[in-house]
């Protein structure tokens, strides 16, 4: 306490700069102002009051996480189990409205309730039992999501609540203010308050400074640490309200990875996670920081991946200045000499102009190459002039696409075709998604792209209720919407790129194992993760096949592989133990497959067959090898050609509703039916004809 | 060895994984075949190299997340290497070389300029993984040599490599952190840093070191981990960090520093190697395996507030 009035008495003798910022926060205003300027040269539409808003809508969620995560960090504590404990909420919340029937009110309540006993919990052990937050919160981190997964045996997924509880996420009061605003700006003030303008507040600091000081300056600290935590989980449920009426959707993977996000953003703001300094400023300063940066790359048509690094930079960078400052503005603790801080501080300077300019060079480069491309447009190149003839404007047509997952090697090899395309025709393409399934951030990037302005949007849906609200606010802008590879709500979207229905996947994979196992046995399905929404709808339709046409077939386990393809190899080697009549092991996920492979072929189990749905290349030397027998999978490179083929006829009125047919470049023909463009059936890859195919 | 007292963490986690073992093998004794128990110890000698190392950051009152995204990009780098026809010694050299270095960046950040690991390595953690994927952008390493499979020593050659090495990794520095000097400076630095460096040692130093070395076992365990199979996936690795701390607090150590074993990692391994597979044996839904795993770290905790009560009693009595 002592500590604290000290530095108060002293904080009104000091330089201004020192007073209204009193945790460095004027480095991260510095930091933001760096990324408003190179992104409003570099991104289209980046500085305008509608993007501003929608930075703000997507900053909600983990922004609440983030102002309660700030008094956790002040008094040296941590919460990881903050994300997870959205995802249980989310689940709750909807399994007590759907399945138990209660009016929704009366479910927010409940699912509120759930987070203030989730966050006891944490706080229980921590204050009764004595442990650090770190390790009690990395367990619940488990517990809660574990839970989730187990409620809902991963598969549920609620959705269809009425539209006044979406309007909390995906409304506009006056048109242009995002409505979950209304709760985070006074979350905002009421947190800034209690930390800041309050005694309680205070002594928080106190206990950051040192638990044991405080305690004996007769503050209460396990009964502030029992608040704060259970405060947290409170929050954390209130941030998963808000996700579901965003997303539209309640699941168990809501927040994965959130508790990460919060506290970069906590540590960026200048919160020491030591204890004892932080501010809330500086929280929603970080905060900002992070989600300009991304917004800022998407609109600059960066890769998405740079954030990731920049954030990594930038949070070292700032412990450091933070470091550097401390030290200064202390007495000179130990060890430390005067000289090395000059060291240090020529240090921090060399490193933050460094990152300045690495910003500044990558900007630039993309301004220069945008350039270029306009210049080269108007001089009339023969790849510009094809692009003029194509589009009819005399404007080169800009389509985005999204695959699921940017890193999925399945859609690694669509874009292959997708680049093909766009070659062909001289168009921009744009391709973005989320670097891991996340239907969180497939909205977030088609705001991005409203807000840049392109022509088309091919979007590979990976949940159908979430995104379905914005791809129809895409096309009310008059931008042509199109789905492929799997589909949202029909009147969100133009047309839909048909690959092959969940159905035909579910039922030629069903053919495939029959075939094999010659029509009965025991078989055994490898999926990605239990929460992952096409496969388990494949599950269904493999499930009715099975009771339709093959009642002697049984499948004995479903086991998860979370797209991991060494969890594929041990899930199967159990399989093998377990279950030692299955004749087949089937692969539903692309990296599942060689993983089941390989563990077939180390059990040296001639008698057990691999098949599945999976890419040649990841395949082939299994396939060679005999032990998987057959993939099914469509030709995924024309698949994504076709997609861009589709999106630029849509473009310039080539495609229109009620056609039969369209020509697609080298994929000629393409028969249309109603407002579906179809590649054609699935495909069996096997010994004989995998080595024709390369991707 | 055996004094109860003086292990009794250790021997206590041992103890709960011993009753783990007879309930599964009590419902499906078919766990406790030869080739089951093999694979177990295979699939999991690689991560214990790099709870190994986790441990002695631990012992240091550190941590490290960062390693799962060191793995996935020691693991690519390590088929990229193969591919261009360096052969298998060298390999070894190369991968912990890799590592070594990828570790002195955490190391040099913490103990150089004193910044907290969480932080650090929370930083290292996202951009070693974007970095990857921005330079992969997902594709596997495909096509590598015929002998980089199990370092073309055959199924049973190579299986034999994967477990030994960890295994030697495992004796040799249990043996050094109890017996040799720099083994118990560690120890020292965990528990008083500042009396550590007053009594001769150099924490800074040591913090280097150690967060140097865990980037080198992590890149052993991706190279031992990649040979197990003939293509490389750029995603691996993701929430390994999370279970390395767990494997560690589970075998006893505190977060806090100063106090922990590597015997009892190598029962927390064992431990959360078990589950998943365990649950598969005994037919339980895989869906409730994170919460299990929670309940585990729980378990552990509520187990030291027990031997803490005791510690406490027979110090007065």
């Amino acid at each position: 306490m002592e500590n604290v009035g000290e530095q108060r008495e002293l904080r009104t003798e000091l330089p201004l700069a020192a007073r209204w910022f009193p945790n460095n926060e004027w480095v991260l205003i510095a930091v933001l102002l760096v990324e408003v300027v190179l992104f409003s040269v570099s991104g289209a539409n980046f500085l305008s009051a509608a993007n501003g808003f929608e930075i703000s809508r997507l900053a909600v969620e983990i922004g609440l996480l983030a102002l309660v995560m700030t008094p956790i960090i002040i008094t040296g504590g941590i919460d990881l189990s903050v994300g997870s404990m959205m995802g249980l909420s989310a689940v709750v919340m909807g399994a007590l409205w759907r399945d138990a029937h209660l009016p929704l009110p009366l479910a927010i309540l409940i699912t509120l309730l759930v987070g203030v006993g989730g966050g006891y919990l944490n706080a229980a052990i921590i204050t009764k039992l004595r442990f650090p937050p770190l390790i009690v919160t990395l367990g619940t981190f488990s517990l809660f999501r574990g839970i989730a997964e187990g409620l809902t045996r991963g598969i549920e997924n609620y959705s269809g609540f009425g539209e006044n509880y979406l309007f909390l996420g995906q409304g506009y009061l006056f048109d242009v203010i995002p409505t979950q605003l209304l709760i985070f700006v006074p979350a905002t003030v009421a947190i800034y308050w209690m930390l800041e303008r309050t005694a309680f507040g205070r002594s928080l600091y106190a206990i950051g400074y040192s638990a044991e000081g405080a305690r004996y300056a007769g503050i209460k600290v396990r009964r502030s640490l029992t608040v704060i935590y259970t405060l947290s989980g409170f929050v954390s449920s209130l941030a998963a309200v808000i996700y579901v009426a965003h997303l539209g959707q309640a699941k168990s993977d809501a927040g994965t990875g959130y508790e990460l996000m919060a506290i970069t953003a906590v540590v960026l703001g200048g919160a020491s996670i030591f204890g004892g300094r932080g501010t809330i400023l500086g929280t929603v300063l970080g905060l900002f920081a992070i989600v300009i940066l991304q917004n800022g790359l998407r609109l600059s048509g960066l890769p998405a991946e740079l954030a990731g690094i920049m954030t990594g930079f930038l949070l070292i960078v700032v412990i450091l200045f933070d470091r550097y400052s401390k030290s200064a503005s202390a007495a000179p603790a130990g060890a430390d000499t005067e000289e090395e801080f000059e060291v240090k501080n020529s240090q921090v300077g060399i490193i933050s102009a460094a990152i300045i300019l690495t910003g500044l060079i990558i900007a630039g480069s993309n301004w220069m190459l945008v350039r270029s491309i306009r210049d080269n447009g108007s001089a009339g190149s023969s790849e510009a002039k094809n692009a003029v003839q194509n589009t009819g404007t005399g404007k080169k047509a800009v389509i985005a696409m999204m695959p699921k997952a940017k890193g999925d090697p399945y859609f690694i090899s669509c874009k292959k075709g997708a680049d093909e395309a766009a070659k062909e025709l001289g168009i921009e393409l744009l391709w973005d998604g989320p670097t891991d399934l996340d239907p969180a951030k497939q909205n977030e990037v088609v705001e991005a792209w409203i807000t840049r302005g392109v022509d088309a949007i091919a979007v590979s849906v990976e949940n159908k209720e979430a995104i379905s609200t914005v791809l129809k606010k895409a096309k009310d802008k008059g931008i042509k919407v199109v789905t492929w590879d799997a589909d949202s709500n029909k009147d969100a979207r133009d047309f839909l790129i048909n690959q092959a229905t969940p159905q035909g996947i579910g039922e030629t994979l069903t053919d495939e194992a029959s075939r094999i196992m010659g029509g009965k046995g025991e078989f055994a399905i490898v999926t990605a993760s239990l929460s992952a929404a096409n496969q388990n709808e494949w599950i269904k339709y493999i499930k009715q096949r099975l009771t339709e046409k093959y009642p002697e077939m049984k499948l004995v386990a479903i086991q998860p592989s979370d797209g991991d393809r060494d969890r594929a190899f041990t899930e199967t080697q159990n399989i093998l133990k377990v279950y030692p009549n299955v004749k087949v092991v089937m692969g539903i996920a692309a990296p599942a497959v060689p993983g089941i492979a390989e563990a077939v072929k180390q059990s040296g189990r001639n008698d057990v067959k691999v098949t599945g749905l999976s890419l040649p290349n990841m395949c082939k030397p299994y396939i060679k090898d005999g032990i998987v027998d057959s993939i099914v999978l469509w030709n995924t490179v024309d698949l994504g050609y076709l997609s861009v083929y589709a999106a630029d006829a849509l473009v310039n009125g080539k495609l229109k509703k009620g056609d039969k047919t369209f020509e697609a470049g080298r994929l000629k023909s393409i028969e249309v039916v109603d407002d579906e463009v179809r590649l054609g059936k699935p495909f069996i890859f096997n010994k004989e004809n995998v080595d024709n195919f390369d991707f | 060895m055996l004094d109860f007292r003086r292990n009794k963490r250790e021997i206590s986690a041992a103890v709960a994984y011993l009753v783990l073992l007879a309930a599964v093998g009590g419902v499906a004794p078919s766990f406790f075949g030869a080739g089951n128990l093999g694979d177990l110890v295979i699939n999991n000698a690689p991560f214990l190299l790099i709870a190994i190392g986790m441990t002695l950051v631990i012992l240091l009152g550190e941590i490290d997340i960062s390693v799962g995204s060191q793995f996935a990009v020691a693991s690519v780098l390590a088929g990229v290497l193969a591919k261009a026809g360096v052969p298998v010694p060298l390999l070894f050299v190369a991968m912990i070389m890799i590592g070594t270095a990828m570790g002195a960046v955490n190391g040099f950040l913490v103990g150089r300029f004193g910044l907290p690991s969480i932080i650090v390595t929370l930083a290292m953690l996202v951009a070693w993984r974007d970095g990857l994927r921005w330079v992969t952008e997902g594709a596997w390493v495909q096509g590598l040599p015929e002998n980089f499979q199990w370092f073309g020593l055959g199924q049973s050659g190579g299986q034999l490599v994967i477990v030994a090495i960890p295994l030697l990794v495992f004796v040799v520095f249990a043996w050094a952190l109890r017996n040799l000097r720099i083994g118990r400076a560690i120890y020292a630095v965990g528990s008083d840093a500042e009396a550590a460096r007053l009594a001769g040692i150099e924490p800074k130093s040591i913090t280097f070191g150690v967060f140097a070395l865990m980037g080198g076992l992590v890149g052993l365990a991706a190279l031992l981990n990649a040979v197990r199979f003939n293509e490389i996936p750029s995603n691996a690795g993701i929430g390994m960090e999370l279970k390395a701390v767990a494997a560690v607090v589970v075998g006893g150590a505190a977060i806090t520093g100063g106090r922990g074993k590597l015997p009892g990692t190598l029962v927390g391994v064992a431990l959360l190697g078990t589950i998943a597979t365990a649950l598969t044996f005994v037919g339980i839904n895989p869906f409730w395996e994170k919460a299990i795993q929670g309940l585990i770290i729980l378990a552990a905790l509520v187990g030291d507030v027990v031997m803490r009560k005791y510690e406490e009693r027979s110090a007065e009595g």
